[in-house]
């Protein structure tokens, strides 16, 4: 039979390549990787449709990708040489692209006296990377969007209110317990207020902005990045007033994420939420609601409006597109912002457009969410178009998480947000310079890879000698050897050169050796190192989940191995969690671990009369709720191993035991954990590596390190440092280490566990 | 053999807590599946939502190419676990049995394969399928995917061969056997539980993995059901129905495949008589 599976393995492989080829089409492809919507892609195809039909030589090919996947599948595609010709998407990442050298100047599709109908920030240039003086244009925009602004629940609230004091009155008479006991039923004003974008209006309100005014961009390069402007009288008075809202004021819930936000409205239980142009249809057309559209409010102390931050949405063409891909790219992109287009564009999505000739259009007058919509654009301020925005998140997050978990005060909080956005800012355009390693370095490797080779020259006669007389055993142990190091040694290769690099924002494609620096960095850094460090906390994450798992599996595969009804059925039951995808079950848990409205809250205080914990916004708890939530989604998994193993185990042995009069502890001591021990120690090894590379938990239930990144273990740590501030030498460096130290604890625990050897000798 | 009374009911409580903990979260994202208006949460604590509908179940079959995806998968993951239990009970056995040149570096160096985080490696992964042309194959999916199982696998099947008594595979051969009928005959049915597991493990990283499968499949007709999954998830504008109630019906495969193979994992071939 095993080589009918053999057999059967070949043929589906033959099988699979004669379906992976597919057939010609004369017509030119483009390809767009776009960051749509739901309701967006029906446009997207329509008028791909439409496209195809007045260009038959042209076929598009629209592939949805979720932002952050666009962003470094882009990255790597565009490295490479390839990609799709058109990337389509806010602005936010524009800058990015542009400084790491892969999107390029569209100013010959695009010349300028065509350029005057468009609405000023709908065409977003930068300047050259070559000569700053030279302004390039990066992006097409085909829509404005992704300004918040104010949606009122018109069955609770009959208008909006114009100032901040109307919100906070109408948000009391709002914010209610209609049975009486104790629990607020519905809120006055909800929105995500664990993310720093929505905390902009309130902000630009007091008078504030993200980064420092009326400097343009220099041209020297060193000075062109930005600076921040955090720490002010604006950003202090819009904290202490967002803090008030819940603190003093309590309309809002506690730790009240994007999720809840919505749910709560969405059900009729908040009579106001601030949420963004992607949001809306589905409100107008929730029918439990009457929602409405308004423009947020005045700040009443100060007399300024709130202003979102507003940014086009559009096309840009990647660097290795030419010749007619090129051309047909960037005649769909002239499609999408062509009149006709831009007017169903508002019909039927009742977005803003970029050309000032469809502003006129007689439907911006009757349709009052469109109305709404464009007076909030309006009043709104574009996203600046730099990298450096990212910094600027980063760095308030944590500081604006501590004012609303109550450990920080306002000013204290506008400090430390400035000082981190700063160190942000200044980490990302980290220059390394080659140290006298770089040169001597590759020869050193070279020399050390031949001693290497000349070292074990006399292995490698014995293998060959041994392969002769002892060929069985390579020829079973061969494939799989084989095709495993085939998939990893490059990108293991890969890893270790890109630990020596510079590789980084500023040096994306010409990066070069640099020597052991990002090593001595990490070494070094006190926040990985130190007694409350990640490293720490990632050694207590890897023991705590690992011996839960094997403790739970272990006791519940002995459970069910006796005699027990329902055997099958609870077995089934118990692999559930196993069963069904990780993403979903982990964003359920972040749900019940939610202060207010979470099952777990809710059994602790009915069931067994305890306070409420704050999960999700004290860091011990944070860290404790992603430990439940991994512990859950692991110990189905040993518990199949261990049933597996004690299959294994003789009864025989166990009758021999009972007639020495051994209690079942002593059975289970002494008979049943030795011999599920050779099953178990490959499994909890194993299990200890995933676990300490798991980035999924962590990220999912805390949301990406929050509160004030106080969750991180190594991997989430390495996530972050590489994806937002794109230290890929750095990255690289880190993870050879984390490699190092599991490949240091592997050896230690197989040893002493001896498995890799035969319990029968 | 009867049990104490106690004992029984302790077994009993202990699974019924348990099943409870496993299948309150699950019930949960039954839950949102049934909500209209993608409402991830909700504020209390009923797993019927009183407005609930079928429709997103509905519209994953009408309006999305769900059976495509599952095709896909079910191709992909087939060819995994094929493969996979293949190569896995092949080498497992050559660690187990023979003392070969380099056998404990190469057991230990498989192991390593595992200690990088994944997503480091995604550049070069990119690369590397790009300069082999494997994008959108499923060819290029099914290495991957083995390649990603099998280090779990050799290791399990070495622990399960090491508990079995090479004294049986010595009386087999004495009878005449071949050293390759020793292990087909003798071995493989012995260490059928741990082919299930093997089995049950290629299975789930091909059927759940969407990583890699973001980097090879860029043709949508090719996507598997994590990818195809992934797209109702969009910042700030998720499609949660739909994701949960996919995230169901992933499921059921699996829950099918482990009913299939879970009675060789339990009662198994109870073989403590050919034993020692």
């Amino acid at each position: 039979m095993a080589a009918l599976l053999a057999r059967a393995s070949v043929l589906t492989a033959l099988l699979v390549v004669g379906f992976g080829c597919s057939g010609g089409d004369s017509r030119t492809t483009i390809t767009i990787w776009h960051q749509s919507r739901p309701n967006e892609r029906e446009f997207l195809a329509d008028e791909i449709a439409r496209f195809e039909n007045q260009n038959p030589g042209v076929r598009v090919r629209p592939l949805y990708k979720e932002t952050e996947e666009l962003r470094s599948g882009f990255q790597a595609a565009a490295l490479t040489g390839a990609g799709p010709e058109l990337v389509y998407g806010p602005s936010d990442v524009l800058d990015t692209f542009h400084t790491m050298g892969l999107i390029q100047d569209l100013g010959r599709w695009l010349p300028p006296d065509e350029r005057a109908d468009f609405v000023a920030g709908s065409l977003t240039s930068l300047p050259a990377r070559d000569d700053p003086a030279r302004e390039e244009l990066v992006q097409i925009g085909d829509r404005f969007g992704n300004h918040l602004a104010l949606v009122y629940n018109r069955r609770l609230l009959p208008s909006p209110p114009e100032t901040t004091d109307e919100l906070i009155r109408l948000a009391l008479e709002q914010t209610v317990d209609q049975d009486g006991d104790g629990r607020i039923d519905r809120y006055g004003l909800v929105w995500n207020y664990t993310e720093p974008f929505f905390a902009i209006p309130f902000i630009t309100g007091f008078g504030g902005w993200v980064f420092q005014e009326g400097e343009s961009r220099s041209s020297v390069p060193e000075s062109r990045s930005p600076k921040p402007a955090l720490d002010t009288p604006a950003m202090r008075e819009a904290l202490g007033f967002i803090r008030d809202l819940r603190e003093v004021h309590g309309v809002s819930p506690a730790n009240c994420d994007y999720e809840l936000a919505d749910s709560l409205f969405k059900s009729g239980r908040a009579a106001m939420i601030v949420n963004g142009d992607w949001s809306w249809s589905d409100y107008l057309a929730e029918p439990e609601l009457d929602a409405a559209v308004a423009v947020l409010p005045v700040v009443s102390s100060t007399g300024q409006p709130m202003r979102p931050m507003i940014a086009p949405k559009g096309y840009s063409l990647n660097v290795n597109a030419a010749g007619p891909a090129a051309d047909a790219a960037m005649a769909f992109v002239r499609h999408m912002t062509a009149a006709d287009t831009q007017r169903r564009l508002v019909e039927r999505l009742r977005m803003l457009p970029v050309r000032r000739s469809i502003q006129a259009d007689p439907l911006f007058q009757s349709d009052p969410t469109l109305a709404a919509s464009q007076r909030q654009l309006e009043n709104g301020r574009l996203m600046p178009v730099v990298t450096e925005l990212r910094a600027i998140w980063d760095g308030m997050r944590p500081g604006y998480q501590a004012v609303l978990g109550g450990s920080l005060t306002p000013a204290a909080a506008a400090g430390r947000m400035q000082a981190d956005a700063e160190g942000f800012i200044a980490t990302m355009h980290r220059r390394i310079e080659p140290s006298p390693a770089a040169t001597w370095l590759p020869a050193v490797a070279g020399l050390g890879l031949l001693g290497l080779l000349v070292w074990q020259l006399p292995a490698c006669a014995r293998l060959l000698a041994d392969l002769r007389a002892n060929p069985t055993a390579y020829l079973f142990a061969f494939p799989a050897v084989a095709m495993i190091f085939a998939v990893i040694v490059f990108p293991f290769v890969w890893n270790i050169v890109l630990s020596l690099s510079d590789m980084s924002l500023t040096r994306f494609r010409d990066w070069r050796i640099v020597g052991f620096q990002n090593y001595a960095e990490v070494l070094t850094d006190p926040r990985l190192w130190g007694l409350s460090g990640v490293f720490l906390k990632t050694i207590l994450w890897t023991v705590v989940n690992v011996t839960l798992h094997v403790a739970i599996g272990v006791m519940l595969a002995v459970t069910l191995n006796g005699p027990v009804r329902g055997k099958s059925i609870y077995r089934l039951l118990l692999i559930i969690p196993w069963a069904v995808p990780a993403y979903i079950t982990a964003l359920t848990w972040r749900g019940m671990f939610d202060y207010e409205y979470g099952a777990i809250n809710l059994v602790l205080g009915r069931w067994l009369g305890l306070a409420p914990v704050n999960w999700l916004g004290e860091p011990l708890r944070a860290f404790e709720a992603c430990v439940i939530t991994n512990v859950w989604l692991g110990f189905p998994f040993m518990m199949v191993i261990a049933l597996g193993g004690l299959q294994g185990i003789p009864q025989e042995l166990y009758e021999a035991a009972r007639i020495d009069r051994a209690g079942r502890w002593q059975q289970f001591w002494h008979i049943t954990l030795p011999l599920l021990k050779p099953v178990l120690l490959p499994a909890a090894t194993l299990g200890a590596i995933w676990t300490f590379n798991n980035l999924n938990v962590i990220w999912l239930v805390s949301n990406g390190g929050e509160p004030q990144d106080s969750t991180h273990i190594l991997v989430s740590y390495v996530y972050k440092s590489v994806f937002n501030l794109y230290r890929y030498g750095y990255g690289a460096a880190l993870s050879m280490v984390m490699f190092l130290i599991l490949l240091g604890a592997s050896l230690a625990l197989l040893r002493r566990g001896k498995a890799t050897e035969n319990v029968y000798g | 053999m009867k049990e104490p009374i106690r004992i029984t009911l302790l077994r009993h409580a202990v699974l019924l807590v348990f099943v409870a903990v496993a299948i309150y979260p699950v019930l949960n994202v039954v839950s949102i599946s049934l909500r209209p208006g993608d409402r991830l949460r909700s504020t209390d604590l009923a797993v019927i939502p009183t407005d609930w509908t079928l429709a997103s179940y509905v519209k994953l079959f009408t309006e999305q190419p769900f059976l495509r995806w599952l095709g896909n998968s079910l191709v992909v993951s087939a060819g995994v676990t094929l493969t996979g239990v293949t190569l896995a009970s092949t080498a497992g056995y050559a660690f187990s049995r023979f003392h070969f040149v380099g056998r404990k570096a190469t057991m230990l160096a498989i192991l390593t394969t595992q200690m990088f985080p994944a997503t480091m490696l995604l550049l070069p992964l990119y690369v590397l399928i790009a300069a082999l042309g494997l994008i959108d194959t499923w060819l290029g999916l099914m290495v991957f995917y083995t390649a990603t199982a099998l280090p779990f696998c050799v290791w399990q099947m070495k622990g399960f061969y090491d508990t079995i008594s090479p004294s049986l595979e010595e009386a087999a051969r004495i009878d005449g056997c071949s050293r390759f009928q020793a292990f087909w005959h003798v071995v493989l049915p012995l260490a059928t539980p741990g082919l299930v597991i093997t089995a049950l493990f290629s299975f789930m990283t091909a059927w759940s993995e969407y990583i890699v499968a973001a980097q090879v499949m860029q043709d949508e007709r090719m996507f598997t059901l994590p990818l195809g999954i992934k797209g109702f998830q969009a910042t700030l504008s998720s499609q949660w129905g739909l994701y949960a109630a996919a995230s169901i019906l992933v499921s059921l495969p699996v829950v099918v495949v482990f009913l299939a193979l879970s009675r060789y994992l339990v009662n198994g071939l109870t073989v403590g008589s050919v034993k020692e």
